[in-house]
């Protein structure tokens, strides 16, 4: 008899755990990430948290009306060395011919060349913000945005940034 | 004596297998040899989408065509590609929803096959990626053309016509539900509308009217009060010649959409109410508009950017704020304005395009 209520008791906690499960599912919201994949030793997966525990710096760029705007965030350059980037030394040789690919969620997409992104050839940082004055990106600009100091149009800025995806140029 | 001769028989015999062996091949290897030239303007750009795996051949177009119009694919043998996708109509139905089997109406307005050739993500959602994927979405889909894939595929085999056709293309005369989607994307190729008047402007060889010239720069421009210069700000997103640029936006119809569009594909917030933009070519004859034809006409479709953009949380950033008049709330366009965009909006028709005796069934001319 006993034997019986144990696993009773042991079927309906079962379905329970597997239902309640089911439910907290639903109202999860899928988080945003930033992937870093394609000519990288190791993929990154990077979310709002995982950011916070980089080291952050600022970089200033001018919106469309011309005013300059201070983000913070973490410098390019940083993410590609985290994700094994040929970049610093290694930068040269056939490397140089490699691009970094922006897309964003709306499908936009912009590149860069990786030197462009190097210490060793600029002294412009770009960084993938993930603040502004001190608050989280609106909607629609965030939860990353690339900032591109020094560029008369803000249109390599983008919004809304889902990967960094470095290739080679071939052909 | 006797064992010289044998041997020469067996040479010359294996000399004359070696030579059908040979000649069978390049048989077959002539089939290949037929590539259908893909021409377009230069000022559409090179990156097009063609798989190494199927390569575009005369033989395949042809055989994509039959099958294009072939309503043998569908269950009720009355449905095929062209029934929601007809050549007048720059190949879309004129319907709110298209209907398939049994007049199921379908989920969302059937969208214009034009410059496919460019496209990367298909569907108002962009769920399908490459045209060979998605031809199966409608012939595996209960309510477009049946689920009648397999059935179709042996009813295909019993005919004279079909067994030839896919021998020219493929090499054997083997119909399998893979060599069915290639012939039909390969058509789908081949449907490049580039003579409209606008290319014909671009190319130097039309004048654009007043209005239409007016139009133009409006649906080019953003709008600049302090510098005076008006814009509608369209060519954000269906710009260059192509007339879109493959990006997915929430275009401001609804507040809380009862479509979410590529929501449901990414689970992600800022999806909700996004679709692609598509392409502005032909768009005089597509009526009705957007990803569930709420709009009949052009006219209402200029009174909702002007008029009626709904906020949310994703509405596109390039719909909001950007007024004609300083302090303006909404696009403040003039009517005249209004209809000066429509005029060249109309530009965009390419007659050729929609008469094309390359793009029409071919089971008709056959009998
Ligand atoms: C019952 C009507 C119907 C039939 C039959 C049908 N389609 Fe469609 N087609 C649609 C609708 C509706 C859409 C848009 C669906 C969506 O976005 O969810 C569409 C979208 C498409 C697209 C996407 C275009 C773009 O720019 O993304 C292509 C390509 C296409 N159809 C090709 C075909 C082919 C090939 C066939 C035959 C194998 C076919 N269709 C049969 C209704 C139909
Ligand atoms: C922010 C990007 C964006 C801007 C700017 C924009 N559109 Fe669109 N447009 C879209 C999207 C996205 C769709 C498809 C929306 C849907 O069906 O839900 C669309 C659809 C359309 C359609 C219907 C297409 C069809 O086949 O049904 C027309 C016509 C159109 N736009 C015209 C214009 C005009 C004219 C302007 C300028 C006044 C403009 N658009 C500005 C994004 C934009």
């Amino acid at each position: 008899m006993k034997k019986h209520y144990v696993l009773l008791i042991l079927l309906v906690s079962l379905f329970l755990g597997v239902f309640s499960q089911n439910i907290m599912a639903q109202n999860i919201i899928k988080e945003a990430v930033v992937k870093i994949e394609g000519e990288v030793l190791k993929p990154l997966s990077l979310s709002l948290s995982d950011f916070a525990k980089m080291k952050h710096v600022e970089a200033s760029m001018k919106d469309r009306d011309g005013k300059a705007q201070q983000y913070s965030g973490v410098a390019i350059f940083d993410l590609l060395q985290q994700a094994g980037v040929t970049v610093g030394k290694e930068l040269k040789g056939e490397n140089l011919t490699k691009y970094l690919l922006v897309r964003c969620s709306d499908g936009y997409e912009v590149v860069f060349s990786l030197a462009e992104l190097d210490p060793s050839f600029t002294n412009r940082v770009v960084i993938l913000a993930d603040a502004k004055d001190g608050k989280p990106l609106a909607d629609g600009i965030g939860p990353f945005r690339l900032v591109v100091p020094d560029e008369n149009k803000p249109a390599r800025s983008a919004h809304e940034v889902t990967h960094l995806i470095i290739r080679f140029a071939k052909d | 004596m006797q064992i010289g001769s044998h041997y020469k028989k067996l040479t010359l015999l294996s000399i004359l297998v070696i030579a059908i062996t040979l000649i069978a091949f390049t048989g077959k290897n002539s089939l290949y040899t037929d590539p259908y030239k893909l021409e377009y303007p230069d000022y559409f750009g090179n990156r097009i989408s063609i798989p190494e795996n199927n390569p575009t051949t005369k033989q395949g177009v042809y055989l994509g065509r039959m099958l294009f119009y072939e309503t043998k694919l569908s269950s009720s043998k009355t449905i095929s590609c062209a029934s929601c996708h007809q050549q007048k109509l720059a190949f879309t139905d004129g319907k709110t929803f298209s209907s398939g089997i049994n007049d199921m109406p379908t989920k969302r307005n059937s969208m214009s096959l034009a410059n496919l050739l460019w496209v990367r993500n298909f569907f108002w959602d962009g769920r399908a990626k490459g045209l060979e994927a998605q031809a199966l979405i409608p012939l595996n889909d209960p309510h477009e053309m049946g689920a009648y894939m397999e059935k179709a595929i042996i009813d295909l085999q019993k005919t004279k016509v079909y067994p030839v056709l896919f021998r020219d293309a493929f090499g054997t005369p083997e119909i399998t539900a893979d060599r069915i989607t290639k012939a039909i994307s390969q058509f789908e190729r081949t449907l490049i509308s580039a003579n409209s008047n606008y290319d014909k402007y671009l190319r130097g060889e039309y004048n654009p009217t007043e209005q239409e010239s007016n139009g133009m720069e409006l649906f080019m421009n953003s709008a600049e009060p302090s510098k005076n210069i008006r814009g509608a700000s369209c060519a954000q997103c269906h710009g260059t010649p192509k007339m879109y640029m493959e990006l997915f936006h929430n275009n401001g119809l609804d507040s809380i959409p009862k479509d979410k569009g590529r929501e449901e594909l990414t689970g992600m917030p800022n999806d909700r109410g996004r679709f692609r933009v598509v392409t502005l070519r032909n768009i005089a004859l597509t009526a009705p508009y957007m990803h569930d034809g709420r709009f009949k006409n052009l006219e209402e479709v200029m009174d909702h950017y002007n008029e009626h953009i709904k906020p949310s949380k994703s509405l596109s950033v390039v719909l909001q704020n950007r007024p004609n008049e300083m302090g303006g709330k909404s696009l403040g366009l003039t009517a005249k304005e209004k209809a000066n965009i429509i005029s060249f909006m109309k530009m965009l028709t390419d007659s050729t395009f929609i008469n094309n005796p390359a793009f029409s069934n071919p089971h008709l001319s056959q009998k």
